[in-house]
Order: structure tokens, then sequence, then C-alpha cells
């Protein structure tokens, strides 16, 4: 049985920056953080689905800012992660044309934290878009540049979890299918622009 | 993109993987910085990378979520509905108000005092209202009119005057002086006497004062006896002044 632990905040970002115990840390992330903000947004006009899918979002974002450098510890984990889910929560209200007036003013009464990348977050729409070019590579392709770029794997070691027969073909493999997405990114200009504002923020 | 060739796409990609050796990455560098192409070139590259590494981190944390999504259901959160969040406020407006009301209570509770409450339904006894022939004024009378209550207690004592009125008066002036005892003990004189000579001469006054002589003695069980029998006599002269409110007070510093 595993053991349920609460982490401190400098551990789950320490661990976060260095991409160590990774699945652990997202778990202790759910543990500790999912119920409050679920009830949030349960409580703000939305369902069960709705807070699980911007929990998600709100792990994604905050790994991502985290291992950008851009969360610096001001506020504690637990605040900014609040922050996160609300702000993502406030604009697929807006996208869906739900947001209530004292949502609206809410939102308007807070000040502006550390979390309000509001020009990423808003991005939502551009994120999935770009995340569903991401899905619509071949399977080995996107096995083969998931390994080395977000597993940063060795090419040996993604030569053994696939059917290649050596480093070299691996490579090749690789090179083309990172340009053959670049092709299909390049192919809409929008995509390139909200990947520009998750990379440099 | 005339300039760009083949070779160069590939560098790129070496560079963009780190795996150049440091001459080679050094040239890459210097390039990137003088050729706005090869620049955007790389640019690309990073967003593709940045694309894949969105991706990875997006399935990375669906995959645990669906794990954790089970292992919290042993312990789903209720959603709370608009009717239930209402209720929910209700009672929480009342708990409110409750804790308001009792506090306000407590602190009429323990603030209170047979002062104050003494103080609340006394009023000086004025004797030009009861009285207009000036002349035919007794030196007690006199004295009390012009607030010498000590001189009341002391002609009084000294037997200048043993009417019902000059002992009604002295009752007064015992009260004035914060002589409840003294006070106490005129005025029930005074309604001994109109018992004997069943005569009603200053009795309503007597009563009324005498109650609130035992209030401000403590002898709150007294109080309320004759309280009680003023407020339900609707003939007497002090009746309304006997308010439900009054009443409750000298419970409240009888249970104190």
């Amino acid at each position: 049985m595993e053991v349920i632990k609460n982490f401190p905040d400098s551990e789950i970002v320490g661990n976060i920056r260095s991409g160590e115990r990774m699945d652990e840390i997202i778990k202790a992330l759910y543990r500790m953080h999912f119920d409050s903000l679920c009830w949030h947004i349960m409580n703000n006009s939305g369902s069960r689905e709705d807070a699980e899918d911007i929990f998600q979002e709100v792990v994604v974002s905050f790994i991502d800012l985290v291992q950008k450098d851009k969360f610096r510890g001001e506020s504690s984990v637990k605040t900014f992660l609040f922050s996160l889910n609300r702000n993502l929560w406030l604009n697929e209200l807006k996208r869906k044309g739900r947001a209530l007036a004292r949502e609206e003013k809410f939102e308007k009464g807070q000040e502006r934290t550390e979390a309000d990348f509001g020009h990423q977050l808003a991005d939502r729409e551009g994120k999935l878009a770009v995340l569903n070019v991401v899905e619509r590579l071949g399977e080995t392709c996107k096995k083969i540049l998931l390994l080395f770029y977000y597993e940063n794997l060795p090419m040996k070691d993604i030569v053994s979890a696939t059917d290649f027969e050596n480093e070299q073909v691996v490579r090749n493999k690789k090179y083309k299918c990172l340009k053959q997405l670049e092709q299909m990114l390049d192919a809409n200009p929008i995509l390139k622009q909200t990947l520009k504002n998750l990379l440099h923020g | 993109m005339d300039n760009f060739t083949h070779n160069d796409e590939e560098l790129l990609v070496q560079y963009l993987d780190g795996v150049l050796d440091e001459h080679t990455k050094a040239e890459v560098e210097k390039k990137l910085n003088s050729d706005t192409e090869f620049r955007n070139a790389y640019e690309s590259l990073l967003l593709t990378k940045e694309a894949v590494k969105q991706y990875g981190l997006k399935e990375k944390v669906a995959g645990i979520h669906k794990g954790m999504m089970k292992e919290m259901q042993q312990a789903p959160i209720r959603h709370i509905s608009s009717a239930r969040r209402a209720v929910r406020y209700t009672i929480s407006v009342a708990a409110a108000l409750i804790v308001l009301i009792g506090s306000f209570m407590l602190y009429n509770f323990y603030s209170l005092s047979a002062e104050k409450v003494f103080n609340s339904g006394f009023q000086s006894y004025d004797l030009s209202t009861a009285r207009g022939n000036e002349e035919k004024e007794s030196v007690i009378a006199k004295a009390y009119r012009s607030k010498k209550f000590d001189d009341v207690v002391k002609l009084y004592e000294a037997g200048a005057d043993s009417s019902k009125e000059a002992m009604f008066l002295t009752g007064m002036s015992a009260l004035e002086l914060k002589e409840n005892s003294k006070a106490i003990s005129n005025f029930k004189m005074l309604i001994a006497a109109n018992q004997q000579n069943n005569e009603k001469l200053y009795n309503d006054d007597a009563e009324y004062y005498l109650s609130l002589s035992y209030i401000r003695n403590g002898d709150y069980d007294f109080a309320l006896g004759l309280l009680h029998k003023i407020k339900d006599d609707s003939n007497h002269r002090y009746n309304k002044k006997v308010t439900a409110k009054l009443l409750r007070q000298i419970k409240m510093l009888k249970w104190r």
C-alpha cells in the first residue's frame, strides 16, 4: 500500500524543477489539492467533469511554469494552484458564455498574483489545438519524440523501447518525425503564436 | 529559405538535441546571432520541441489522473446545489444572529445591577403635583419640597410630624439618601397604617416605592411579589410602570 504523504512546497517545487519523482509529486498534488479545487468549481457552476478537466490543466500549467522558473515561490503552492484553478475556470466560463456577474466581479476585485499568466491560460483553445496536432502524428513518431524530448531518454534506450534496428535508424526517424511535426504546426501560424507564449511567457 | 540547406537543418536539430561538439556548437551559435533566417529556423524547432513537451506533460498527468480518480472515488465530493447553498447560508445567518443575540443577552445579564434596575423605575416624588396649598404645608413637606432630605428624616425622627404624609415623605427622603432600610421601614409602616385605618392615603405611592427599595436592597422576592400585585391591579396608580421588562430584569438579578 502506498504511503500517503504531504509534501512541503520546497520538495514539490524542487522535484518538479529537477524532473525527479514526477509521478509521486503529481499524485501528491492530487491528494493534497484536488478536493478543495474541485469543490470551488462545483460551487461555481461547474460539474465534477469540469473540475477534473480543469484540475488536470492546473497541474500541467503548474509543472510547466515551475520548470520554466516562472514560479518564484512568492505564494504557497496551494495559493498558486487555487489562482490557476480560478483563472482557468473563469476563462472556461467566459468561453462558454456562462460567467456569472458575481464571478466577474470577483475576478475584477482580485489583485494580480504570481499565477496570473493570463495570456497563457486564456489561450486554452490554442493549446488544445497544438496538442491535437501532436496527437495526429503517427504512433511511432509520437513515441520516439516523447521518449527523446519529454522523457529525455538516451538513443540506446529508445532503440530498446522500439522495434528499430539501431540508434542511427532511430535518429533518422526522429529527425523526420520532428520535421513532420514542424510542418504540421507551420500550417497554422496561430498555433506557433500559442507555442511562443508557452515557451517564452 | 533559399540559402537554407538540408545540412543547416540537420545541424540545427543536432544543436537542439545538444549532441554537437564544442567547436561546431560555437559556430552554430555564431550563426544564430548573425543570420535571421537561421535563427528563425531554430526558433521553429524550439517551438516544435515545446509542442512535444506539452503533449508529453499532458499525457503524463492524464495517465495519473485516471488512477487518482479511482483512488478518490471512495470519498466522492458532494455537489452543493443552489437550494442547499441557500439553506446553508440561511443557517449560517441564523447561527450568527443567535450568537449575536446570545452575546447581547449575556452582556445584559452580566452588566445588569440592582442600581440600574432601580434607576430605570425611580422618579423623584414631586410634591407640587400632589398638593397645591403651600400655606398649610407641614414643616416636613416644606423641607422635602426644598430637597432637604436629611432635614426631613431628622424632623420625622424628632417627632415633628407623624402623619401619613410625613411617613411617606420620610420614606422618599430615605430613598433619595440611599438609606434603603429606613425607606422600607417607613413605607411598610404607612401601608400597615392604611390597612389598619382602612385608608389609601399615599398607599399606591408607598407600594411602588417600597418595591423599588426592595430592589436596591437586594430583596428581589419581596419586590417581585409587590410588583405583581401592582401589575394585577389595573386601578393602581403605578400599574403602567410595572412592565414585563422590569419584572424580567428583577428575575435575572435573582438568578444571578
